[in-house]
């Protein structure tokens, strides 16, 4: 015991360091998330008492079709990035991989990752343009050849297409970027000996590369199911009045309810339901995939 | 015609790499196609973009496929900087990304710096709290941060903006990382000679991992630039708006009823090259150390 108080004097230092981002994740991560299911389970009131009422909040979402139009909503726009945005960044690094002029591979890179880096404001912005039935650039190309125009985002069916794979545009560069670092350590001598049993270069993607990628695959997996039900920035920018209804997710329900309605409890119920969903799924996919055990 | 340039220098690559046949060329000239048209499928919306912001106003509404200005103008810059007054939130923009992304990167070296530490009472602990955080999106508690934020008296200031995300475990977690690959013998020899932690911290540890400060640093940069559902939640007073959500109100305006939006589209798309030129001018120098982070933080972890 002196021992450890010896070791703790010594490393005061330390100590001071850290207190900033104890303190930190304390008043804005730990306090709101127990104020967030406390008031999950109250009636809410700004000022004066917020009496409990059970799983009122709860329930009332739970008969609420409002509700379920937004489970409904995200999981068809989320799983759609999931499922329709898997293949193409794999595609697009062994693409990339196979390319020999070093000019064009390192432009073609640079190109397809660019729209990561910017905002959802951006990107939204840029597309409401393109797509716009009066002059966007996708409807002029369709008038060429005679089709459209489409309203892109003002039909409903249409905007969550759009939902979908604009997401996938707009990432599939990051996730491609990933997948090229893991070719990168993919050992060479791999590729001489299958050269020289005669395998042509397609089967050797598909042999060696493929398979030698799987780990990464996983991992790419996991990052994109976290990040499914938080889906929020896209919507938010290109929704209208219009299809709000068809393409309204989990968090901008939460953000409309809680924020702009102020019905907290009703919100913080909502927000409790998503983190434990969240929590859930991440439990189910590092067990499905095996992640967690490898490391 | 570009097409046919590049399969010829495809196929000679080729034949020096793998000396295949016929198919192995035919799949080589197939892969550049693809390669292009992906190329042109992402930059094509970005050359169009430009195309308009520099075009004047009234030929930015002409319909057809502009990939150059029709009539080339500074118009729509002027009107986004000044009439619609994007120079303020840009200035908001600067202060609160240079000032959040500095406290950032220090407080992330901070704690990756007490978590390597061997022998430290409570590190287990430490490490716990710091790593649970990153299992709760921040998305998630809004409504209480909104709550914590509004009784702390930030609402509407530019300090609730700098510390929303000031401190992550994803960047304890990278600049960790980066401390654990400095030899501990370092850190052994500089006590024995008598230096202190945080010396030894400022001294050896700091100068030593440059690489892994750039990388946070840059990647904090960006998502500060980019930062959009914190700026809605705590401002509404629109002279602390940021360049994001000032942007936002640009671009979906009039969208769903299109013909009766008040701003041209030289306006809106200057305003959204004002937003992204930062990022590009930086990209050049960010890129090493973006693959570089990405790689760390998901083939790592």
């Amino acid at each position: 015991m002196g021992n450890t108080l010896r070791l703790m004097k010594t490393h005061m230092a330390l100590y001071v360091m850290i207190i900033p981002i104890i303190a930190y994740f304390a008043v804005f991560v730990y306090y709101p998330l127990y104020e967030g299911v406390t008031a999950s389970f109250q009636e809410f009131n700004l000022l004066g008492a917020r009496p409990y009422v059970g799983f009122e909040n709860y329930t009332t979402a739970w008969n609420d079709p409002a509700f379920w139009q937004v489970v409904r909503n995200t999981l068809l726009i989320g799983f759609g990035v999931l499922i329709f945005g898997f293949l193409p960044p794999i595609i697009v690094a062994l693409s990339l991989n196979e390319l020999r002029l070093v000019l064009f591979k390192k432009f073609s890179q640079t190109v397809v990752y660019l729209p990561h880096l910017f905002s959802w404001v951006v990107i939204g912005g840029m597309w409401i343009y393109l797509l716009s039935p009066s002059g966007g650039l996708v409807n002029e190309l369709l008038a060429l050849i005679d089709a459209g125009p489409i309203r892109f985002l003002t039909s409903t069916t249409w905007a969550r297409i759009m939902m979908i794979a604009l997401p996938i545009w707009k990432d599939m560069g990051y996730a491609a970027i990933i997948y090229l670092a893991s070719i990168s350590t993919i050992s060479p001598t791999l590729y001489e000996a299958a050269r020289i049993d005669g395998a042509t270069r397609l089967q050797q993607t598909y042999q060696i590369t493929v398979p030698m990628l799987a780990p990464t695959m996983k991992v790419v997996l996991m990052l994109n199911i976290l990040g499914l039900l938080r889906i929020f920035d896209q919507i938010y920018v290109m929704r209208n009045p219009v299809v709000k209804r068809k393409v309204d997710v989990l968090m901008t329900y939460v953000y409309d309810t809680g924020i702009l309605q102020f019905e907290v409890g009703y919100a913080s119920a909502v927000s409790v339901m998503v983190l434990v969903a969240t929590l859930f799924l991440t439990a189910i996919v590092w067990y499905v995939t095996g992640f967690g055990r490898e490391g | 015609m570009a097409t046919r340039t590049d399969t010829s220098t495809t196929t000679s690559g080729q034949s020096t790499a793998s000396g295949g046949g016929s198919g192995e060329r035919h799949f080589g000239t197939i892969n550049v196609i693809f390669l292009i048209v992906l190329t042109a499928v992402m930059i094509v919306p970005f050359i169009n973009v430009l195309a308009v912001a520099f075009s004047s106003g009234l030929s930015s509404m002409d319909p057809g496929i502009k990939l150059w200005p029709s009539e080339w103008s500074f118009q729509g810059f002027k009107t986004v900087w000044v009439n619609v007054g994007l120079q303020r939130a840009f200035i908001n923009s600067v202060i609160v990304t240079s000032i959040g992304t500095f406290l950032h990167v220090i407080l992330a070296t901070f704690a990756g710096y007490v978590l390597i530490q061997r022998n430290l009472p409570g590190k287990r602990l430490m490490i716990v709290f710091v790593l649970a955080t990153m299992a709760i999106p921040s998305e998630l508690i809004m409504i209480p941060l909104f709550i914590v934020n509004k009784n702390l008296g930030l609402l509407n200031t530019l300090a609730a903006l700098v510390f929303s995300g000031l401190v992550s475990g994803f960047s304890i977690l990278l600049m960790r990382n980066f401390f654990q690959s400095v030899p501990y013998d370092l850190w052994e020899s500089a006590k024995i000679d008598g230096a202190g932690d945080f010396h030894i911290f400022r001294s050896i540890y700091l100068p030593l991992s440059t690489a892994g400060l750039a990388t946070i640093a840059l990647f904090e940069l960006v998502s500060r630039w980019n930062q959009f559902l914190p700026v809605i939640l705590y401002i509404s007073d629109s002279s602390k708006y940021t360049l994001q959500v000032a942007l936002q109100a640009l671009v979906t305006e009039g969208m769903a009823t299109s013909g009766t939006s008040m701003v041209t589209p030289n306006v809106r798309m200057a305003g959204i090259v004002i937003a992204i030129l930062p990022l590009v001018i930086l990209y050049p120098f960010m890129q090493r150390y973006f693959v570089e982070g990405i790689t760390i933080g998901s083939v790592k972890e």
